[in-house]
């Protein structure tokens, strides 16, 4: 049934059925898990930084990404976290979605394919990305997910025993009409969520939540995108923990100043000499 | 008129009012109503320059504790501006951009002219809008010389100034340039600098024309040497020219001059200075000669 007819308008019902045989493959790929092994080691090995913060994190200056977040410096490049969080990155595929676009010779089919990314310990990332072929996709998504990386505060839900388990107040995301509201919950309740917020935040390694949507949850893209602003509004919330001043440190490109003044063999653009109107 | 002697900071206030530096716009806006002291009877805001200075200082301080300065990025897209940014870039050691900024340099790491500044200057946050935008993006702090109309989002610290004539831009970047080389040390304070402020304005296409043919029968006259030779003999370049016209430059200056058009093609006018320190003909701009050389 998943024929092109040329320039048949009435493909929508065709694109429908094709679309449902696409999603059941999505699913497929989901029970398999997000791992792809293959052509990724050529990758690993041969990186070359192209950014400052790159470099600094290849010569090993920055070790952690908290380091990072400090001084809110943006991440271009996806090495960057994969040298900081390295193995205990994992990544999941949520969905592969299947776009349509209408040309004058049938439908131009493209995929859309959203991926989490963890490290089920106070870090996850989404990435959506959208390609002709599924596997490029995914790896752009994997690669998309990786630069959005966004810390995950957990508190306690009451009696500040033993580790942080839950969100530290209820907080609530939104993307499109769907808003996802967490819940601390007590420990032991697990998250009591959908299953789609529950993968985000399994990665992101929270442990109890409670938690509520509205709003058209069955677009899978607008409900992980709400899950994954409510996280990372876990930060942004201002509790009296906070209260005490700031204490200003050097930013890391002010501190290495002289490691990154050393020219790397590729670019050294000069603009000096560039001629006058 | 004051007889007595003036301070650094009244001469350069004086240099100011005569380059037109108080002159703002018809308009202001609400951001820059601390930095005007008065509207004139016919609409033009007249800025304080007092502040003008010491926003000068807090400037050339930001710049003095950039530890590299090859990490600061002057810029300018107005060809007001141009000239000014060129020299300031050459004598504070940063880059410069004059001319069309293409978006993407500060945000995207795949072009080839991608640059992550710790700092930016720029002549007008109006033209300079983009360099702003991504600024903002990338976590770098800006400077910029705004006047009276001028939008200060995303601008750090923001010059009271005129940034629409010619003689203003320039005496901005000449007066910040020496606030910046005094701060570290590299002139000492209280001694005029032999730079002189017509370096950085902005000249016309056809003023610069018009110093060439000036030059062109002068130069005949000494030794009557015709331009090309003098690039392959190297010792005469720097006497046998019409950029000196009084007295040869100094010994040290000599040497530096000597290799540097040799090698270029393009005679820059970043170039030019060493050669011409304090030795100028009353009516000519030093650099106008280099670009007869051709």
């Amino acid at each position: 049934m998943a024929e092109r007819g040329g320039g048949d308008r009435g493909g929508f019902g065709r694109g429908f059925g094709r679309g449902r045989g696409e999603r059941g493959r999505g699913r497929g790929d989901r029970g398999r898990g997000g791992r792809r092994g293959f052509g990724r080691r050529d990758e690993e090995e041969k990186w070359v930084p192209v950014t400052k913060l790159g470099r600094l994190v290849k010569e090993g200056k920055i070790t952690s990404l908290e380091q990072i977040y400090l001084h809110s410096l943006p991440v271009k490049e996806h090495q960057i976290i994969d040298t900081l969080l390295g193995g205990g990155l994992k990544d999941e595929v949520m969905k592969i979605m299947p776009v349509q676009k209408q040309t004058r010779a049938g439908q131009r089919t493209r995929f859309k394919a959203f991926v989490v990314v963890g490290d089920t310990n106070g870090h996850v990332g989404l990435g959506v990305k959208c390609a002709k072929e599924v596997a490029t996709a995914i790896r752009g998504a994997i690669i998309l997910a990786k630069l959005s990386v966004i810390p995950v505060r957990r508190g306690y839900w009451g009696n500040k025993i033993g580790k942080p388990h839950t969100v530290p107040c209820k907080i609530t995301g939104k993307c499109g009409s769907v808003t996802v509201r967490m819940v601390p919950a007590p420990r032991g309740a697990g998250i009591v969520a959908a299953r789609v917020p529950k993968k985000v935040l399994q990665f992101a390694g929270i442990e109890d939540v409670f938690t509520s949507s509205r709003g058209s949850t069955k677009t899978l893209g607008n409900f992980v995108k709400a899950t994954f602003d409510c996280l990372m509004k876990t930060y942004g919330f201002l509790t009296p923990d906070f209260w005490t001043e700031t204490r200003y440190s050097r930013s890391p490109f002010q501190e290495y100043t002289d490691l990154l003044a050393k020219p790397t063999k590729a670019i050294l653009v000069d603009n000096t000499e560039t001629a006058e109107a | 008129m004051a007889t007595r002697v003036l301070s650094q900071k009244e001469e350069d206030i004086q240099m100011m009012l005569s380059a037109a530096v108080h002159l703002g716009a018809r308009n202001c806006d609400f951001q820059m109503e601390r930095y005007v002291y008065k509207r004139r009877s016919d609409g033009v805001h007249i800025i304080n320059l007092g502040k003008t200075w010491e926003k000068l200082q807090l400037a050339a301080r930001v710049i003095v504790a950039i530890e590299n300065p090859q990490d600061i990025i002057v810029q300018s897209a107005r060809p007001y501006g141009q000239r000014a940014v060129l020299n300031f870039a050459q004598y504070t050691g940063a880059y410069s951009i004059a001319g069309r900024h293409t978006p993407g340099t500060f945000t995207n790491q795949l072009q080839t002219s991608f640059s992550e500044p710790r700092l930016l200057i720029l002549t007008d946050p109006r033209t300079d809008h983009q360099p702003i935008k991504e600024s903002a993006l990338g976590n770098i702090p800006t400077i910029a010389f705004c006047d009276t109309d001028s939008p200060m989002r995303y601008v750090d610290i923001g010059i009271p100034a005129n940034n629409k004539g010619k003689l203003s831009i320039g005496c901005l970047f000449w007066l910040l340039a020496r606030m910046v080389l005094q701060m570290r040390g590299t002139i000492p304070l209280g001694r005029k600098w032999e730079v002189m402020v017509d370096l950085f304005f902005y000249r016309d296409p056809e003023e610069a024309k018009e110093q060439e043919e000036e030059e062109a029968p002068v130069a005949p006259d000494y030794g009557a040497m015709v331009p090309n030779d003098q690039w392959t003999t190297e010792q005469w370049m720097p006497d046998g020219g019409a950029v000196s016209a009084v007295e040869p430059p100094v010994t040290g200056v000599e040497s530096t001059a000597g290799q540097a058009p040799v090698g270029a093609e393009r005679w820059d006018a970043a170039a030019a200075p060493p050669m011409v320190a304090g030795a100028v003909a009353p009516g000519v701009p030093p650099v106008a000669a280099p670009s007869g050389w051709e």
